[in-house]
């Protein structure tokens, strides 16, 4: 599938081919490698990719949020990023873990951050080259930015959010906005204590925005599930959310750059923090038959 | 307790969080072929573990006292595969009430909590919850 030059901001994806292209080029370009299983960067990978993974890397072990300031500036130092050189992105499962990756680095101000289209899963497909040897970088200066907190939404700006009416995206499961799942019962410190959604969120589940190959959908798909269906309208303000606010992440790239929503924000405390959270306001649309 | 599933919780306890990762992995590549009578399309359609985002089919029959494990994972699933992997290496051919026996909290035990997300974590109990429940 060629690339859609009518999304609104083309030059956010990169292709295959033009990684392939210009990998060894790592003095300008880092490409990072952002998966939902936390072995398969090992088991073979783009040759100059390094490894970030969302559990080890990204979070902070104490408190919930993410790594930011000085520790944010020691990671990516680790892995030769100066403040200068252009992340590239891309991850299994549709890059929905390297859209999630490309958000957390936003969020700490480093906006040179691309995605590579079809991810890890066309790369492979197309037969290009992987490695299983692991690229050391020598240490990058990197100076911690000033974070972008505008495209983050925290619990209580999405309630004020909820309560004017305005737009709000569920990128769950039908059951899980529903109601209908809340958790598994072998783990409960995993479980949400209420299930549904924000009330008058429009749920359009992440992976729609995707076609088989992996990569996202033309523009005119893409405004026909979020323009046409869940009813946005353009310039609006919008907030996505899931569980953890990582599927979520990857809707909020899709909104803000191919469909071109200005203020867009990924409320990342998500259904683990509203389903749990006293006095939330629910909608609950699941009936038990 | 199993010997064999004794063992394998020994060695993943005594070493570090990157080395278990290593672990896995190698687990993940050590899965045993998958028998003939398996390998249809209608066999893999009964086998299929719902609970698992991944793509997960498993085979369990009693022989005697003992009970057979046969699985398939994603290959883009090497996280599942490797504990799937483990879970045959410590159950398969051994006996059931041992098998049905086996701790819920085998991941905590591997020590791969702190590593695997919790939803990962949901589908690799609910592999194991099966498991148990076929040897019961």
């Amino acid at each position: 599938m060629a690339q859609d030059k009518t999304y609104a901001h083309p030059e956010m994806l990169v292709s295959t081919d033009w990684v392939n292209e210009h990998r060894g080029e790592t003095d300008k370009y880092r490409i990072v490698e952002s998966d939902e299983d936390v072995l398969l960067y090992a088991t073979g990978h783009i040759p100059e990719a390094v490894k970030i993974d969302w559990v080890n890397d990204l979070n902070d072990p104490i408190v919930r949020d993410y790594v930011e300031g000085d520790a944010f500036a020691a990671l990516c130092s680790k892995h030769g990023i100066s403040n200068d050189t252009t992340v590239i992105f891309y991850g299994d499962k549709n890059n929905w873990w390297a859209c999630y990756a490309l958000w957390v680095f936003m969020l700490n101000g480093h906006t040179k951050c691309l995605i590579m289209d079809g991810g890890r899963k066309k790369w492979v497909d197309e037969g290009k080259p992987l490695t299983k040897d692991v690229p050391k970088y020598p240490p990058a200066k990197f100076k911690a930015n000033a974070k972008n907190p505008a495209i983050r939404a925290l619990r209580d700006q999405t309630l004020a959010h909820a309560k004017a009416k305005k737009a709000l995206i569920d990128v769950r499961s039908p059951a899980e906005f529903s109601g209908e799942r809340t958790h598994m019962p072998e783990y409960p410190q995993e479980g949400v204590l209420r299930g549904g959604h924000i009330p008058g969120a429009k749920n359009v589940p992440w992976a729609k925005a995707v076609a088989e190959s992996g990569e996202f959908k033309p523009r005119a798909e893409l405004e026909k599930l979020y323009l046409g269906e869940a009813g946005l309208k353009p310039g609006e303000e919008v907030v996505a959310y899931c569980r953890i606010g990582e599927r979520s992440s990857h809707t909020w790239f899709v909104l803000k750059y191919l469909l071109g929503f200005e203020d867009v924000k990924n409320y990342d405390g998500s259904w683990t923090e509203w389903g749990n959270a006293v006095g939330m306001p629910i909608e609950k649309t699941y009936q038990p038959k | 307790m199993s010997d064999a599933l004794n063992d394998i919780i020994d060695v993943f306890q005594s070493v570090d969080a990157e080395t278990r990762l290593d672990l896995l992995l190698d687990y993940s590549g050590r899965m045993p072929k998958l028998p003939e009578k398996y390998q249809s399309q209608a066999a893999h359609d009964l086998a299929r573990v719902q609970e698992c985002m991944t793509p997960v089919f498993l085979w369990m029959e009693k022989e005697g006292d003992k009970l057979r494990i046969f699985a398939e994972v994603a290959e883009e699933a090497p996280t599942v595969k490797g504990f799937v992997s483990i879970l045959i290496a410590a159950f398969d051919n051994q006996p059931c009430a041992d098998v049905a026996a086996a701790p819920t909290d085998l991941v905590k035990q591997l020590g791969l909590d702190g590593q695997i997300r919790m939803n990962r974590a949901v589908g690799l109990t609910a592999i194991l919850s099966r498991v148990r429940r076929a040897a019961a």
